[in-house]
């Protein structure tokens, strides 16, 4: 277990090696650069040759490429070029916004869609699998910034329930009832379409296991319908279960940047916005890096979970 | 029925949750919490020149002279009265005495010289800590700043430029404490120290910057004791927390929510035309627009009206030229062109397209004072297609359009100018003056008249007000005959307030002057 451990952690370097060259190149190929949007149209050629000299942008990609990786190797993402603060810094703080978001939507969608995936099994074709087949079918079709503004004027704007954005009260908040608040919205919207995935997986997972030998085994022993359904059915249906939350956490991580525009989540979504509609180069490139190595993570992490939920499967 | 007790129990606590109803807290009596359209990028006015930041910096550190309350007229601001040398090279000010910085450095000519020379002057230690990317649009034409005495300081132009004065009332000029400058280093546009109505306390990345009143302000304390800035992109949530009562004041309405707030009895809408305008580009040395009496029927063939009440539903007002109506520089009597498809046709054919032509129409599908550019582009596109023109439209995204249009193989284009000032120079001279063409400059339309950079040049070097307003007058009648754009609109800003909000006055540069404000309790 501990050697594959350590191949997978070794796969990180390549990874990110990659992911770096990709983001590297993707911005400094797209027209427009942090020069022209930073001066905006007022600016003269001769602003625009000075600007790029002073921001190091006229020398040829692959000095400015080395010369990145090279302080990334020391630790350091560099400077924003609009924000004047260390990427590092920013990056990581607009990250832990964005973790809590995720983590959130990922816990609701999990428990509700296992909530709701168990349900539908042992009701399978009732009215109550049906209708929860049509709700997450709706939660996962329609676009997530509509479903984010349409929650916020119902429970916001019309029942006044909910602050509408933000993370905390301007003024006078900032305690965990505070936060809770606010967090409600954008995680509901943002689990909305990962429910569906999940309760849909577990309530086919579910009705295969229970339909399995030793299931029924365990029913003509006398185990309650509790201790069958969740002790022996769900524990094996948990398998594929956990392997597609793994890729939702990454699809969350990812999906968050919709949602907190739409609620002005302080997050790292909102942020990699920003700097790639103001080229802001060194900021995007620290911030993608970031989401990429939490992703890489969070899929070893399921791995990991994966060996324990299932003593069959063995590492050399 | 344990699995269904289970389920239902999950169900109830994941409601509860929901439910729990946050108690939304009151604002403070003294806080005003104003909502922002982007974040702003950093504090110091000449590292950024951003709408958003300057709303804030511009609260906390001032200029020379500075515009009127209802106008961009010039008035005395840290400096109590100034005079210009008979050849319009130099500019000597005299400050006000007894004037602090928030940390109380006292303000003097060294402080005003440290300030603009660190923009453009190597030899300045403060030049490296930052990158003033717009010192040379500002200060370019600035030979030397001396200092006289203590309160006295001097610029010296390299050619006379009547417009300086503005330039001095631009966010750029602010004067800022060189002890905070000095001890900040780079970071001081995170920490900025100057000598307004309010000073910097906090900034909480992507949530707020919070300002406290400034108890030792010259003109006397403000009656707002904090003010809160909340970054808000998405409309419909600045728009809820405004109706809810969480903002106070929110700035940059689209037009489809005009109508919705102006029939709410929770808020008061207020509404300011600013120095903008928005142009139809042509480029004037392409066939077939090098021709006169084909870029005429453009603005015969588009109707200008419609856009501004359809599209922009009141968020516009139509422009006849690209200085603001109702200013010292603006022509009175300038006529619109009417929207007269026949009349279009009618010089098409006369220029020799009966049959009309095709063109490519560039759009930016956002960008600062770009309004709604594709919409309205779209509806020019069919104005135009209407006389025989088929116009191609071509949108892209801000920052690529930028780049695109120093290529010069522009058609038709779609763009704004936020002019910052009413002074005419500060439109006309760098978009269609013949010296300013892209790339050098701003001018993308190509144009040129003799006459009329004559005309420039003229006004620049003179001022006389009255004097200049008539060799402006005259431009503005030569463009009119010209046609280098279409003159489309100046954009009207709209802000909306709540209720407890008393004072608020938009100012046509659109910086948004929360000093004035007062709330009830």
């Amino acid at each position: 277990m501990g050697r594959y451990l350590l191949r997978r952690l070794l796969h990180l370097g390549p990874v990110l090696l990659g992911v770096s060259l990709i983001v590297f190149l993707v911005l400094h190929l797209t027209p427009g650069d942090p020069a022209e949007v930073m001066l905006g149209s007022q600016a003269t050629q001769e602003d625009l040759t000075r600007l790029r000299a002073q921001l190091g942008l006229d020398r040829p990609l692959h000095v400015q490429y080395a010369r990145w990786i090279g302080q990334v190797l020391r630790g350091d993402l560099g400077r924003s070029l609009w924000m004047k603060r260390p990427v590092l810094t920013e990056v990581m703080e607009r990250f832990k916004a964005t973790l809590l978001l995720t983590a959130s939507a990922l816990v609701l969608s999990t428990v509700g869609g296992i909530a709701l995936g168990i349900g539908a099994a042992t009701r399978a074709n009732s009215l109550l699998d049906r209708l929860s087949t049509v709700a997450s079918l709706f939660g996962a079709s329609m676009p997530v910034f509509w479903l984010g503004i349409v929650l916020m004027v119902i429970f916001s704007l019309w029942l006044g329930w909910l602050p509408a954005s933000g993370m905390f009260a301007p003024y006078g908040g900032g305690g965990a009832r505070d936060l809770l608040a606010h967090l409600v919205l954008p995680a509901v919207t943002l689990a909305a379409a990962s429910v569906t995935i999940v309760a849909r997986l577990t309530r086919s997972a579910m009705l295969d296991v229970l339909g399995q030998d030793y299931v029924r085994t365990a029913r003509a022993k006398g185990a309650t319908e509790w201790a069958v359904v969740v002790r022996h059915a769900l524990k094996n249906a948990l398998i594929p279960i956990v392997t597609v939350v793994g890729v939702q956490a990454g699809y969350l991580l990812g999906g968050a940047v919709l949602t907190e525009t739409v609620f002005a989540w302080p997050g790292v979504g909102t942020l990699v916005v920003q700097g790639i509609l103001a080229r802001d180069v060194p900021l995007v490139q620290g911030s993608v890096l970031v989401i990429a190595s939490t992703f890489v993570l969070i899929n070893l992490a399921v791995d990991v979970l994966y060996a324990c939920l299932d003593p069959r499967i063995r590492y050399e | 029925m344990t699995c269904g007790r289970r389920w239902s129990a999950m169900l109830l606590l994941l409601l509860g949750l929901a439910m729990a109803p946050a108690p939304l807290v009151a604002q403070p009596a003294g806080t005003l919490v104003v909502g922002l359209v982007a974040e702003p990028v950093n504090l110091d006015p000449p590292q950024v020149t951003d709408l958003n930041s300057n709303r804030v910096s511009r609260r906390i550190a001032e200029t020379l002279v500075a515009y009127a309350e209802d106008s961009t007229q010039i008035v005395p601001w840290l400096a109590e009265s100034w005079t210009i040398s008979k050849d319009g090279l130099w500019y000597t000010f005299k400050l006000r005495k007894g004037i602090k910085f928030q940390d109380g450095t006292p303000l003097d000519a060294e402080a005003v010289k440290f300030s603009i020379e660190r923009q453009f002057n190597p030899d300045n230690p403060a030049n490296k800590l930052g990158k003033y990317p717009f010192a040379g649009y500002f200060f370019g034409n600035v030979k030397a700043v001396e200092v006289m005495d203590e309160s006295t300081v001097r610029f010296v132009l390299k050619e006379p430029r009547a417009s300086f004065l503005a330039v001095l009332a631009a966010g750029a000029a602010s004067i800022v404490s060189p002890t905070a400058v000095r001890k900040w280093g780079a970071d001081y546009a995170l920490n900025p120290v100057g000598t307004g109505p309010f000073r910097y306390v906090s900034w909480q990345r992507g949530q707020q910057v919070v300002l406290e009143k400034n108890p030792d302000y010259w003109r006397g304390p403000v009656k707002v004791d904090r003010v809160v800035y909340r970054s808000i992109v998405e409309d419909q949530a600045r728009l809820t927390e405004l109706l809810t009562g969480a903002l106070d004041v929110i700035v940059g309405v689209p037009p489809d929510f005009v109508a919705q707030l102006e029939g709410s009895p929770k808020v008061t809408v207020l509404k300011q035309v600013g120095v903008h305008v928005w142009y139809l580009g042509i480029n004037n040395q392409k066939k077939p627009f090098d021709d006169k009496r084909v870029r005429q029927a453009l603005n015969y063939a588009i109707n200008k009206d419609a856009i501004v009440k359809d599209v922009l539903k009141g968020t516009g007002s139509p422009s006849i030229g690209p200085v603001l109506p109702g200013t010292w520089g603006a022509e009175a009597g300038l006529k619109a062109y009417p929207y007269d498809p026949q009349r279009a046709k009618k010089l098409l054919a006369e220029a020799g397209y009966p049959n009309g032509f095709s063109t490519t129409m560039w759009v930016p599908e956002s960008g600062s004072g770009m309004q709604s550019p594709v919409a309205m582009a779209t509806v020019m596109q069919s104005n135009l297609k209407a006389v025989g023109v088929n116009v191609t439209l071509q949108t892209m995204e801000w920052g690529a359009y930028l780049a695109k249009l120093r290529s010069k193989e522009q058609e038709l284009f779609a763009l704004s100018w936020m002019a910052g000032s009413e002074d005419p120079d500060l439109v006309m001279y760098p978009l269609l003056h013949s010296s300013q063409w892209t790339p050098n400059g701003p001018n993308r339309a190509l144009y040129k008249s003799e006459r009329f950079d004559d005309l420039l040049t003229q006004a620049r070097h003179t001022t006389d007000q009255s004097k200049r307003a008539q060799l402006y007058r005259e431009a503005q009648r030569i463009l009119v005959e010209d046609a280098p754009w279409v003159f489309v609109d100046h954009e009207v800003q709209i802000a909306a307030t709540s209720k407890r909000v008393h004072g608020l006055k938009l100012h046509p540069s659109f910086d948004l002057r929360v000093e004035t404000i007062s709330l009830s309790p």
